[in-house]
């Protein structure tokens, strides 16, 4: 494996660098410390921007109007434009776009009318709908939402927990029981507009970070048969390529932001002075930092590891669990270590620390939590189940 | 949900301390308990709630006494100056989120949003629907 940037990823990757120290850190000074969201005029005029550099909507395939740029060079560039204060849940923003949710691919050409190309246009945006209180690690179990079959429609009941952004979403796709007798091969996936009858969002549930998600219920919700994504019966096996591929770049968003806590650790362990001598001068700290170091090689190193394959089309389903539990669980005690080197100042909403040490806590549990990918790994390893190394 | 605290009414002899200094939201009403304004202390709210409330409330003379000087002190936001009456507060490390869902909530119940935050200089972000409305669309809070 040969890890040397080629002309072009060196291009590209040091395009988003300089856009990200001289177009968007200097916004946030301005804004709030947990913002997530630039002012309109700014969102406009940087996404414009992104557009003219040819890295808009970098995650869409080229088939579909993406700029057509590779696993490993998004994974470079996933690390580079989440290097600011609200770099770790919404990189540069999304001025760099955000294509639609992978299983919309998978819909038939009617569908893609209505939802994905609206959505690749900026004009719809959609919610996935998969956990609900019973539970989100093991859908296929869990999931006790129902729909029942009524002549052209669907009936559905039941509800969802922790869907971002359902409350402003034109749409979700939601996973639904439609055959209780077949386990995993009775979950369908439908296309739910958000102002059918019987949709509610229940609440905002407040979470750690400043963000939140919703909760939603279902009652008796008429839905097409039209709107069913895929087949009926393989809701779960739309996709899987696409989901598996994206979790390399979300997984590379942590190192980002671990990166620049890093270099604000040197900076200020250089120049704090105790007792008479340099932070950086004691072993204790010059050993955090070490550490620091080695963690996020690592966690590079895994994410690289596993975009390399990927875009080789190799199995890379062992390596991007790695990638994701090594980069969120190693991102993690980068930001703990420079939080204790940096003292006060690194809890202060003064600079960012606090906010990357309390959102990188829940990248642990999101998109899969770290036991979950070790089943994964685990799953290869012992040869159970589908999986292959 | 909206704040779930009683209405207090604004006394400007209060004594600053008794509002914490802490993060948080808070909503302004009228002297009907109408809400006028759905405000957040930030990261960035000096003196926190405590500030927030003494610069919609209270005076610049009153401000320099204390000693505090807030960047938004005499901003013009007519439906709240000389109009609000009462307050409630809740601290809340999440202040950002917190007042986006209250925000929303007001809204869907309402229509349309607080006077005092159509006038408010600060961009608001994308609000979302829950779909219904709440019990106190229904009592007309």
């Amino acid at each position: 494996m040969d890890f040397e940037l080629s002309d072009e990823q060196q291009l590209i990757i040091d395009n988003v660098r300089r856009f990200v120290r001289e177009e968007i850190r200097p916004l946030e000074a301005d804004l709030d410390p947990d913002a997530f969201h630039l002012r309109p005029e700014d969102d406009e005029r940087l996404t414009q921007m992104t557009k003219d550099m040819g890295l808009y909507q970098m995650d869409v395939p080229e088939e579909y109007g993406g700029p057509g740029v590779d696993t490993v060079t998004r994974t470079l560039v996933a690390e580079e434009m989440s290097q600011h204060r609200a770099g770790l849940y919404a990189p540069s923003y999304g001025v760099f776009g955000q294509g639609p949710q992978a299983q919309l691919y998978n819909a038939n050409e009617e569908q893609k009318e209505k939802y994905l190309w609206p959505t690749i246009r900026g004009e719809k945006s959609g919610f996935f709908g998969l956990s609900e209180p019973s539970g989100g690690s093991d859908p296929a179990r869990a999931i006790q939402t129902r729909g029942v079959r009524d002549g052209d429609e669907w009936v559905i009941n039941g509800g969802k927990l922790w869907n971002s952004g359902a409350d402003t979403a034109d749409y979700g796709i939601v996973y639904v029981r439609t055959d209780p007798s077949k386990g995993r091969q009775g979950i369908t996936a439908f296309i739910v507009d958000t102002d059918t009858p019987g949709f509610r969002v229940e609440r905002l549930v407040q979470v750690l970070r400043a963000h939140y998600t919703t909760e939603l219920s279902f009652t008796d919700m008429r839905i097409s048969n039209d709107n069913v994504l895929g087949e009926e019966g393989g809701g779960f096996a739309l996709a899987n390529d696409y989901l598996a591929r994206n979790r390399i770049p979300y997984s590379a968003a942590g190192i980002g932001v671990a990166t620049y806590a890093h270099e604000m650790a040197i900076d200020w362990a250089k120049q704090r002075v105790t007792f008479g001598e340099p932070l950086a001068s004691r072993q204790a700290i010059q050993w955090m930092l070490v550490d620091n170091e080695i963690d996020l090689r690592t966690s590079r190193w895994a994410c690289l590891a596993a975009a390399d394959k990927a875009e080789r089309g190799l199995p890379f389903r062992f390596e991007s669990s790695m990638a994701k539990l090594v980069s969120t669980e190693g991102a993690g005690r980068v930001v703990d270590r420079c939080m204790q080197i940096m003292g006060g100042l690194g809890m202060s909403k003064d600079l960012p620390m606090e906010r990357w040490y309390r959102e990188l806590r829940i990248r642990r549990i999101g998109e899969g939590p770290s036991e979950v990918q070790r089943i994964v790994m685990a799953r290869d390893l012992l040869n159970i189940g589908s999986g292959s190394r | 949900m909206r704040i779930r605290k009683e209405w207090t009414e604004w006394d400007d002899t209060l004594d600053a301390k008794s509002i914490p200094g802490a993060m948080g939201v808070y909503e302004l009403a009228d002297e009907d308990q109408r809400t006028l304004y759905i405000g957040k202390a930030s990261g960035k709210s000096p003196f926190g709630l405590r500030g927030e409330l003494f610069r919609h409330f209270s005076t610049s003379d009153r401000l320099a006494r204390e000693n505090w000087d807030h960047p938004r002190m005499g901003e013009d936001l007519p439906s709240v100056r000389g109009r609000a009456r009462f307050y409630r507060f809740e601290v809340n490390h999440n202040y950002y989120s917190r007042w986006i869902e209250i925000l929303t909530r007001y809204r869907e119940d309402h229509e349309v949003l607080p006077p005092g935050n159509l006038e408010d200089p600060e961009p608001l972000p994308r609000l979302g629907r829950y779909h219904w409305k709440s019990e106190d669309a229904e009592r007309g809070l």
